[in-house]
């Protein structure tokens, strides 16, 4: 017996090709596609490949249409089966359309919707020829949204084997990558100082290893470790540096987390007013992409300065717009007395400070 | 956020290239493949291999690790290729039957070691 039966599906693109067949698929109505899929070449692994590309690279600043597009591919690519490249390649495609989907999910604070998601993944990838690689990559997911979820001892559990992966592996930027979780559960336990000392490590090899985007998110963190700390200069050397990466990036949720670091400086100095109008820009960049999770937040947090102010009126507005969003989040029990003690006092107007900073802190670290 | 791979393209031939003769041993000595044959896995390996480089995982992995799911991709491809010649009997040659009774990331692993010894 010789030779191979192969199904003719046409002349494979180039790589370059898949990033053109790539923008055209973005560029077609999604309920275009799959009647073109021919002509645009959507079964190709080179356009998947460019898609995926394009999407994780998205990620930062439209988590809204990542999700649409990721689940678009992955709906397009599982049912019916089609036949995708070769090998393994329809498998890992499958997850990594869904690790895209879970991701932007998480950015989006639609908790249930990302479990699903990195649970699709992860039948995926567990098919392919270098699944421990890919299934890290996915337990880093899982761990950054149960850190978003605040189950901190179990990141923290967790957090050394998945490194050990990565190195293992020889990931080692995205055992670095780990390393952030470890900084923000310091901030997350008020620990600023030595969340402090993680960021510096971290800026120090992501400068070695010449990877800008982990530099520029570092440096993000460390404005608001500094912020706490009441540390204005290193704070807003850490945004200078910071800022320029993260526009040319196009990473609008970190360049909100720069509005969201500098305004608790600017609270630490006492400086309320301004402190606000920074918070407003974060919502602003927030609202822009979609986060609304990370918006209510920032109204509660704004309702606490507007307190401090003696302004109770206007706090009591700010909680009313955040109380709806919050309610629709599933949240942890902790986080759901603090909303029900918020709610009475805000039907009350008599507000309770300490449920509206319970509820706050629980939402602090959804940003990260 | 995750980064592309930032790997060059020569760096990917460079890895297939010192495995080619490996595989192609593999294919046809292990797996009694043709050349003909063993020729047309490795020009689908190759293709592979190169996108195998640009995923989001592997597109990070060291040289050492894309060569182990190389050899794993390798074998896979030789065994279900022989068993399906084969049509579900069993072959006339002993040792053919034995290496297709093993997971082909063992023998893969086998393959690399091999590889590594003969690169020393």
């Amino acid at each position: 017996m010789s030779g191979r039966i192969l199904p003719f599906r046409g002349r494979p693109l180039s790589s370059e090709a898949g990033l053109e067949a790539a923008d055209r698929v973005l560029s077609t109505p999604l309920d275009e596609r799959v009647t073109r899929a021919r002509t645009l070449h959507l079964e190709d692994p080179e356009t998947l490949l460019a898609l995926c590309g394009i999407l994780r690279e998205r990620m930062g600043s439209a988590p809204a249409s990542v999700l649409e597009e990721a689940e678009f591919l992955y709906r397009f690519i599982e049912a019916p089966k089609r036949e995708i490249g070769l090998f393994d390649e329809r498998d890992y495609f499958l997850g990594e359309t869904a690790m895209l989907a879970g991701t932007a999910c998480r950015c989006l604070s639609r908790r249930e919707e990302a479990w699903i998601w990195f649970d699709r993944a992860e039948a995926g990838f567990r098919h392919t020829m270098n699944a421990p690689g890919e299934l890290s990559r996915l337990a880093y997911q899982r761990l950054a949204e149960r850190f978003e979820e605040r189950q901190l001892d179990l990141v923290i559990e967790l957090l050394p084997s998945l490194v050990e992966s990565f190195q293992k592996l020889g990931m080692l930027e995205d055992a670095l990558k780990c390393r952030f979780l470890e900084g923000l559960a310091h901030v997350e336990k008020d620990e600023p100082a030595a969340a402090v000392g993680v960021f510096n490590q971290i800026c120090a090899e992501a400068e070695e290893r010449g990877s800008d985007r982990l530099l520029a998110e570092a440096y993000v963190n460390l404005i608001h470790a500094h912020g706490m700390l009441g540390e204005n200069e290193p704070a807003i050397e850490a945004s200078r540096r910071a800022i320029p990466v993260l526009k040319q990036l196009d990473d609008r949720i970190a360049l909100a987390k720069v509005h969201w670091g500098l305004a608790i400086l600017l609270r630490e100095g006492g400086h309320y007013g301004e402190a606000i109008d920074a918070y407003r820009k974060a919502q602003e960049e927030f609202e822009a992409i979609g986060m609304r999770a990370d918006i209510a937040a920032l109204n509660l947090v704004i309702a606490d300065l507007l307190l401090e102010d003696g302004r109770n009126l206007e706090a009591l507005r700010e909680i009313s717009e955040a109380l709806p969003v919050i309610s629709e989040l599933k949240m942890a029990p902790e986080g759901m007395a603090a909303l029900s003690l918020v709610r009475e006092s805000a039907r009350r107007q008599e507000i309770n400070r300490q449920a509206l900073r319970e509820l706050h802190g629980y939402f602090q670290e959804l940003q990260n | 956020m995750e980064q592309p791979s930032s790997r060059r393209p020569d760096e990917i031939e460079s890895v297939f290239g010192l495995t080619l003769d490996v595989i192609h041993s593999a294919l046809v000595s292990y797996y009694r493949l043709t050349e003909e044959e063993a020729r047309g896995a490795e020009e689908d390996l190759y293709i592979w291999f190169q996108r195998l480089s640009r995923r989001g995982g592997a597109g990070h992995m060291p040289p050492k690790l894309l060569r182990i799911s190389l050899l794993s991709a390798a074998c896979q491809y030789g065994r279900s290729f022989q068993l399906w010649k084969l049509g579900g009997e069993a072959a006339a040659d002993e040792e053919l039957n034995e290496v297709l009774a093993r997971e082909p990331d063992e023998v893969a692993v086998d393959l690399d070691r091999r590889f590594d010894r003969e690169r020393s």
